[in-house]
């Protein structure tokens, strides 16, 4: 029991330990003199809005985390301001900021710049080679990052358009500037939300507008404004404000008075906060949606009006002080929520925010970080009392990180209404707990320790894999489906079925990497334990027969919805054929076993190659770019993919090592001592 | 030195047994399914440069095919040849030679599943077609248009336009023309004879006065001269087009055009543009037009549905409600979305897509239809159900032998648990 303690005590403190470097690294300094953060109540309300955003309502919340990720590649924002005080910024708090104290916003390093010679071309000073920049730092280029930035666009939609000719292609900075060019105009965007409720207070762009407009800007109140115009579609409203002002004073404030109000509706597109009036209607507007629908109707006004001045209302509180500011928020979210949920909309936003609130994924990575941990202090002391209880602590361990991950895939399924898998992410919390459980079941009826360490490694792998995905793809990762996906019973059966046998897959080569691993090694020491390897060989061998079985019935049944959607079971495409070689390979060990030609390393390196082209059909068939399921280019993925390749290659040769050892020490039996058995003449 | 085996009788007595060895053994499986891993691998990865269906015939439709691993140019099967000899190495092995114990039987009826399954991706390669029907709302039609085959068609034209025939030449044969070869086609029922040269399955006509014009060789015609293009990767894009010269039998003077397949209608409601000419006093006209056939059937489109997500551009839901009409038959209003197809007379309707293309919520739309005629369109699921049937009696019984073994083992030594 002692042992234990002491073993746990170390590995509490290596993980501490390398906490503390994480805290201790040096943080962007921000121009701001001080930063006074929000309220938790405050963040809190603020969050539950409800936003129509890619299709579906949710909370703002969820908004704020991806829109962060995009921009800074993380989750929270970190900055030291001149006070020499550190503060790190929950997603949400920042957010709050953007759409309320948008000064303080603008410098805080929130744009992630992976290569200084990026800024340098928009000329900007640089900072570290990968350093976060603020708005306010980026100002200076703001005007060659939007030139370059067009430039590079017509430059990507050219690639596309000519079947990606390589003349076209963005080298790694273009595409740099681009995404930072994309960002900041996002920024800009999020900033100018309420502006048409800050009189006078132009963050973006104010410097576009001439001086006489700045000023009338302080007097004017747009809200008010919309039931003095007339009625005018948007391309009316152009046209008059290209017109030359009148000679009149009274005409010459007109024509300013539209222009401002054409600025305004035009920054405040984007964030879709206002369920429509409509109750037949799908579509909720953002501020400039509605600013434009009141200028075209008179009918509409008296209602616009109403939902702009509760803005106004929340933007005018937060000038009285933060006690006034929650209470306006409070009320706004509570009419909100109250109107979504009459439509029969945002009923699960309260989950969505405990789905991301509770961190179900990084606690379960924690989980499994920590079962490998004491795992690791088990083979100190293998065969003994405290060694056996620690396999089992970290068994345990890794069963509570395997609960977080089904909680939160249960609480993913709930807010979606639809099975676990949807999309690309959704595969990589599946496979990672499918994976985990299939070890733990080996460990429940082996007891080698070996099933323990399968699951331990796939937690801490996929979940850190999701983790990483998740911020690089920095998208909603509970999005709309196509029309074609839009069958739960497919989606249910083919999809997690599939799912099923590259976890299998996935298994069975972690088997074969202990199994390889540990025979290799014995080369060197001399000491082996054959029974034990036999009992590895039936696993993997009974873990390969799972997989195929998963993956036959998998791929038929995708073969199935095919035929019922495009009228074709089979059409060679990509990821039907990454299946199909699953298939292939599984059946290439059991026929293989039955010629005579794979026997125990021949089973162990085959699971390495099931799990190259498991990998391959994962994650390589996507990014081929052609077929029917391809995703989308991830980045970076080919570059893991062959490291990851390299790695099993080098376990390959470790196999083949080991079978020609095996068959020299065969031909060695052979040729000497007699075997007892006999041989035809 | 361990004594060798003796060496095989290979006199001809023998040669059905050695042949019968050869096609039922677990080696030539295993290399045979090593090889259509290889052969996927090479066919999906060669849909990147090629496009896939270029890519399907060259791997999967052949019986062999060349391609270069490393570098090195090497002469690989072909899908075709490798799922024959796995049909014949399941079929013999798996089915006629295996010992018929009740213990095997979950395996005998999954081997018969896949067989199945095989033999149906057969008959669909061999004996399906497939092509599509595009509709507006009120229009209706019994004619299903190929993606990718094209035909050119001579049609002699009524005053008003109209054509009531066509003489046709086949989709066939147009594939399989050379860029550079010459074909004089001589029909009894017409005045003239037909010569196409300069066939390309993917070409552009250019205006000779643009700078682009100056690098294209071949004949100008009034203005403009036909420049191949590489083909597309996706075959359904490519716009075929050729030169043709009418040789009047009368001696009249001979006339020449450029048909090119942009000319074709590509929305339900436009008209093909023939090119038109007049022998004697007859007027034809000559196109390039997509093969088609028809269906002992008619489908009126009545109306189609289509929903996009809320404020985004990608289509939540998309489907047709349609009436069939057959000759002897009561009408048939019937509904065709996403995942729901229509099945009639060996037909099948899809709901493939929708145009025109850039179309906004509130535009009129058409709605296109794949259409397809599939001997083997239920195999798959029949075999699956006989596979997963035959593998489900195939873990029972390893269940009980486990149980069983289990229990004795216990039995004979209660102590050793």
């Amino acid at each position: 029991m002692k042992n234990l303690l002491t073993a746990l005590t170390l590995g509490c403190l290596a993980l501490m330990a390398g906490t503390g470097t994480l805290q201790s690294r040096e943080l962007p300094k921000s121009a701001l003199q001080n930063y006074v953060p929000w309220k938790e109540d405050t963040v809190h309300t603020f969050e539950n809005l409800l936003v129509q955003h890619e299709g579906r309502v949710k909370p703002l919340y969820t908004v704020a985390r991806f829109t962060l990720m995009q921009f800074l590649g993380r989750s929270a924002v970190s900055f030291e301001t001149k006070d020499g005080e550190q503060h790190k910024l929950h997603y949400a708090a920042w957010f709050l900021d953007v759409l309320f104290r948008g000064e303080i916003a603008k410098d805080m390093p929130v744009f992630i710049v992976d290569d200084s010679a990026a800024v340098v071309q928009i000329g900007v000073s640089p900072k570290a080679k990968r350093d976060r920049y603020s708005y306010n730092e980026l100002l200076a280029g703001r005007a060659k990052l939007a030139e370059l930035g067009a430039q590079y666009a017509e430059k990507q939609d050219q690639y596309e358009k000519s079947e990606k000719d390589p003349q076209y292609e963005l080298d790694r900075i273009e595409g740099m500037i681009l995404t930072l060019g994309r960002n900041v105009s996002s920024f800009e965007y999020l900033l100018g939300q309420f502006g048409f409720a800050r009189k006078g207070e132009l963050l973006v762009n104010g410097n576009i507008l001439p001086p006489e407009l700045t000023e009338l800007a302080k007097r004017l109140d747009t809200v008010e404004m919309i039931d003095k115009m007339p009625e005018m579609t948007l391309d009316q409203l152009v046209q008059t404000i290209r017109q030359q002002p009148g000679e009149t004073e009274e005409e010459r404030m007109f024509s300013g008075a539209l222009r401002l109000f054409f600025f305004h509706a035009n920054s405040a597109r984007g964030l879709n906060f206002f369920p429509p009036q409509d109750p037949e209607k799908e579509e909720w507007t953002s501020a400039g949606d509605l600013m434009l629908a009141g200028l075209e109707s008179k009918e509409m006004r008296p209602w616009v009006k109403t939902q702009l001045a509760g803005v106004q209302g929340l933007v005018n509180a937060k000038n009285e002080g933060e006690e006034a500011f929650h209470a306006a928020l409070r009320s706004y979210s509570d009419a909100q929520h109250a109107t979504a949920e009459a439509r029969g909309e945002g009923t699960h936003s309260e989950l969505e925010i405990h789905l991301y609130r509770g961190k179900w994924f990084s606690n379960s990575l924690v989980f499994f970080i920590l079962a490998f941990v004491v795992m690791a202090f088990s083979w100190l002391t293998p065969a003994s009392k405290t060694g056996k209880r620690l396999l089992f602590a970290a068994g345990v361990l890794a069963f509570i990180g395997l609960a977080l991950n089904i909680y939160g895939i249960t609480l993913r399924c709930l807010i979606r209404e639809r099975p676990p898998i949807t999309n690309l992410y959704d595969t990589v919390i599946f496979i990672t707990g499918t994976a985990v459980l299939l070890g733990l079941i080996l460990e429940y009826y082996t007891r080698l320790g070996v099933g323990t360490l399968v699951a331990v490694v796939s937690g801490v792998l996929g979940m850190f894999l999701s983790i990483k995905y998740e911020a690089k793809e920095a998208t909603d990762t509970m999005g709309q489906l196509v029309a074609v996906l839009d069958t739960n019973f497919w989606l249910a059966t083919h999809v997690t079925i599939i799912n099923i046998g590259y976890a299998a897959a996935l298994v069975a080569a972690l088997i074969g990497l202990v199994y390889l691993t540990g025979r290799f090694a014995a080369l060197f020491h001399k000491r082996e334990n054959p029974d034990f390897y036999k009992l590895l060989t039936r696993m993997n061998y009974g873990i390969i027969c799972f997989c195929l079985f998963f993956s036959l019935v998998g791929t038929v049944l995708g073969g199935i919805w095919a035929n019922y959607s495009w009228g074709r079971f089979w059409g060679w495409d990509p990821k039907e054929n990454g299946a199909l070689m699953i298939c292939l390979w599984t059946l290439v060990v059991l026929h293989g076993r039955f010629a005579g030609w794979i026997r125990e390393i021949g089973i162990h390196t085959n699971s390495l190659i099931l799990a190259i082209i498991t990998t391959f059909s994962w994650w390589g068939v996507n990014n081929l770019g052609v077929g029917l399921h391809s995703y989308g280019f991830t980045e970076g993925v080919w570059g893991a993919l062959y490291f990851s390749w390299g790695i099993l290659a080098i376990f390959l040769a470790m196999g083949v090592v080991l079978w020609l050892k095996e068959r020299g020490e065969r031909t060695t039996r052979r040729s000497g001592a007699p075997s007892g058995k006999e041989v035809p003449a | 030195m361990a004594s060798s085996s003796p060496s095989p009788d290979w006199s001809p007595r023998q040669w059905p047994r050695i042949f019968f060895r050869f096609f039922t053994s677990f080696k030539l499986a295993t290399v045979v399914l090593i090889f259509m891993t290889l052969v996927t691998l090479l066919g999906t990865l060669g849909q990147v440069e090629h496009g896939l269906h270029a890519a399907k015939e060259k791997y999967f439709h052949s019986f062999w095919f060349f391609d270069k691993i490393f570098g090195i140019p090497v002469l690989l099967p072909g899908g075709l040849l490798l799922m024959i000899l796995l049909f014949t190495n399941m079929t013999l092995g798996a089915i006629v030679k295996v010992k018929k114990r009740w213990k095997g039987v979950g395996m005998l009826i999954s081997h018969i599943g896949m067989l199945m399954l095989l033999a149906g991706g057969f008959v669909t390669w061999a004996f399906s077609t497939d092509g599509y029907m595009a509709l507006y709302s009120g229009m209706s039609s019994n004619r299903v248009e190929s993606y990718r085959e094209w035909q050119l068609e001579i049609v002699p034209l009524s005053k008003e336009g109209v054509a009531e025939k066509a003489w046709i030449y086949p989709a066939g044969y147009l594939e399989t023309m050379m860029p550079d070869e010459q074909r004089v086609i001589h029909a009894e029922s017409l005045p003239f004879d037909v010569v196409i040269n300069g066939y390309a399955k993917n070409a552009t006509p250019i205006p000779t006065a643009a700078p682009m014009a100056a690098g294209v060789t071949g004949k100008e015609i009034d203005g403009f001269k036909l420049s191949p293009q590489k083909p597309s990767k996706e075959a359904e894009q490519n716009l075929p087009g050729c030169f043709i010269e009418i040789r009047p039998r009368d001696g009249g003077a001979p006339i020449e055009a450029i048909l090119w397949a942009g000319s074709y209608r590509f929305d339900p409601r436009e008209n093909p543009m023939p090119f038109t000419f007049t022998v004697g006093d007859q007027l034809y006209g000559a196109l390039l037009v997509k093969k088609s056939w028809t269906v002992p059937f008619t489908v009126r489109l009545d109306e189609f549905i289509f929903e996009r997500h809320p404020g985004v551009s990608m289509a939540r839901n998309y489907e047709s409600r349609v009436t069939r009409f057959e000759e002897g038959q009561p009408e048939k209003p019937l509904e065709i979305k996403m995942n729901e197809p229509m099945r009639h007379a060996g037909y099948t309707f899809f709901q493939e897509s929708f145009g025109p293309s850039g179309a906004q919520p509130g535009d009129d739309m058409f709605s296109q239809f794949a259409v397809a005629n599939n001997p083997a369109d239920q195999w798959p699921l029949y075999s699956l159900i006989v596979t997963g049937v035959g593998l489900g009696v195939h873990f029972l019984i390893m269940l009980v032998q486990f149980t069983t073994r289990s229990r004795k083992r216990f039995q004979s030594n209660p102590a050793s648990t």
